[in-house]
């Protein structure tokens, strides 16, 4: 039997035990309530990027102008534009016989398809060599379906801003170079800044300054735009006319696809 | 599951002890920093990505990815919040005591959060795969497992 000084020891080792056992659980609960804490803050923390990213707010929301894409993207531009004359949203010497009006959406695919694709080689063919201007008209299609239509008058009138430095062809091709998914919200005033930023000779500060000065004129334009393909009975784009001394026609592959550089040549040709 | 459960599931685990663990944070952080500067260098300086795969009209996805409006956020390259990151990890394993390790676990979990965000933008938006950025994705995930387990392991 355990004496009397044993059983005192015996109880205050267990004492210090449940003491020491009650600290470490106290110590786990909080490192558990701080991990949590954590969790929480971090989890706060990603959501307010999401939503800045999202929201395009990502302010600069931006094609990088710097970027070797984008600076590619304006090495191939340039050298399909370089030579050609520019005034206002027509391409090519006004003496041309024949005009292209091209009515594009900036941010409809198909669009971006036929400029990149067929558009480059009509351009050395007919343009280059002074038979045919390109006169360029806009119509909400792709923008207007995913998005609205004060987006496309933001984005219509910052090209058509460029026009007014006879710089419009760079700033639509740059613009569907580097066109993303109709669906994404990747429009927003500083990436169309950035596609300005990326034209060197277009005085930035002054393309600034006509967009506010001369806004409503701007966007005259893109009304008479609408109203011209409403009397054309527009109802896609890109639509193609070509009109010469014969008359007016559109240009069109067969089945009303995009017309590729011989059918553009053919239709050229015809109103010849 | 009990604390106890717990603290043994963790002991499991073939990490030994918190100096490999630090260690293998060490070693993982400073490989995301040198591909954090590596993407940051090519944000502000235009040059192409390496080995990247896909080839849309002439370029990389990897640049496709890195010029697109999701590589930036509030006007700073993601590159460089990374590279902030990856930095803010390391400087975590130099402070002695939990709140190093806490801090460490914090930063990993919300670049593993937006790391997870961003390539989901990859795939589903962008519908581009940035090789670099999904490696740092890797990295980040790496880095939230052992962030993490280093906190709880801590007694």
């Amino acid at each position: 039997m355990a004496s009397r000084k044993e059983q005192k020891e015996q109880a205050r080792a267990a004492r210090l035990a449940k003491e020491q056992a009650l600290a470490a659980k106290a110590g786990r609960t909080r490192r558990f309530q701080i991990f949590g804490g954590v969790i929480v803050a971090a989890v706060i923390v990603i959501v307010v990027a999401i939503v800045v990213s999202s929201s395009g707010g990502g302010g600069s929301g931006a094609s990088n102008p710097n970027s070797s894409a984008n600076k590619a993207n304006y090495t191939a531009v340039n050298s399909l534009l370089s030579g050609i004359p520019q005034s206002g949203t027509v391409l090519g010497k006004s003496s041309a016989p024949v005009t292209m009006t091209y009515f594009g959406d900036l941010e409809c695919p198909i669009c971006k398809e036929f400029t990149l694709t067929y558009f480059p080689q009509f351009v050395e063919n007919e343009v280059r060599t002074g038979k045919v201007k390109v006169d360029y008209r806009s119509f909400c299609t792709a923008t207007c379906n995913d998005h609205s239509q004060a987006l496309f008058n933001l984005q219509q009138t910052a090209a058509y801003a460029a026009g007014k430095q006879n710089l419009f062809w760079y700033y639509a091709e740059l613009f569907y170079h580097e066109q993303q998914d109709e669906l994404s919200d990747y429009v927003n005033d500083t990436w169309l800044s950035n596609i300005a930023k990326q034209i060197p000779a277009l005085d930035f500060a002054k393309w600034q300054k006509t967009r506010t000065a001369d806004g409503t004129a701007l966007q005259n334009q893109v009304n008479a735009d609408a109203a011209e393909a409403n009397t054309l009975q527009i109802d896609g784009t890109p639509s193609l006319f070509m009109t010469g001394k014969k008359g007016t026609q559109q240009a069109e592959g067969p089945n009303n696809s995009l017309p590729d550089a011989s059918e553009l040549a053919a239709a050229v040709q015809a109103v010849s | 599951m009990s604390e106890t459960a717990n603290r043994s599931l963790l002991t499991r685990l073939p990490i030994a002890d918190s100096g490999r663990l630090t260690k293998a944070i060490l070693v993982i952080a400073l490989v995301g920093t040198l591909e954090a500067m590596y993407l940051t260098y090519v944000h502000y300086h235009g040059l192409g990505g390496l080995l990247c795969f896909g080839k849309h009209s002439g370029h990389s996805s990897c640049e496709q990815v890195q010029s697109s409006s999701y590589s930036e956020l509030a006007g700073i390259p993601v590159a460089l919040l990374g590279l902030i990151g990856y930095l803010t990890i390391l400087v975590t394993l130099f402070i002695r005591g939990e709140l190093g390790r806490v801090a460490g676990f914090g930063v990993a979990l919300i670049g593993f959060g937006f790391s997870a965000y961003l390539t989901y933008r990859e795939i589903f938006t962008l519908k581009e795969i940035c090789e670099w950025c999904v490696a740092s994705a890797c990295l980040m995930t790496a880095l939230l497992v052992l962030t993490s387990i280093r906190y709880l392991r801590a007694s």
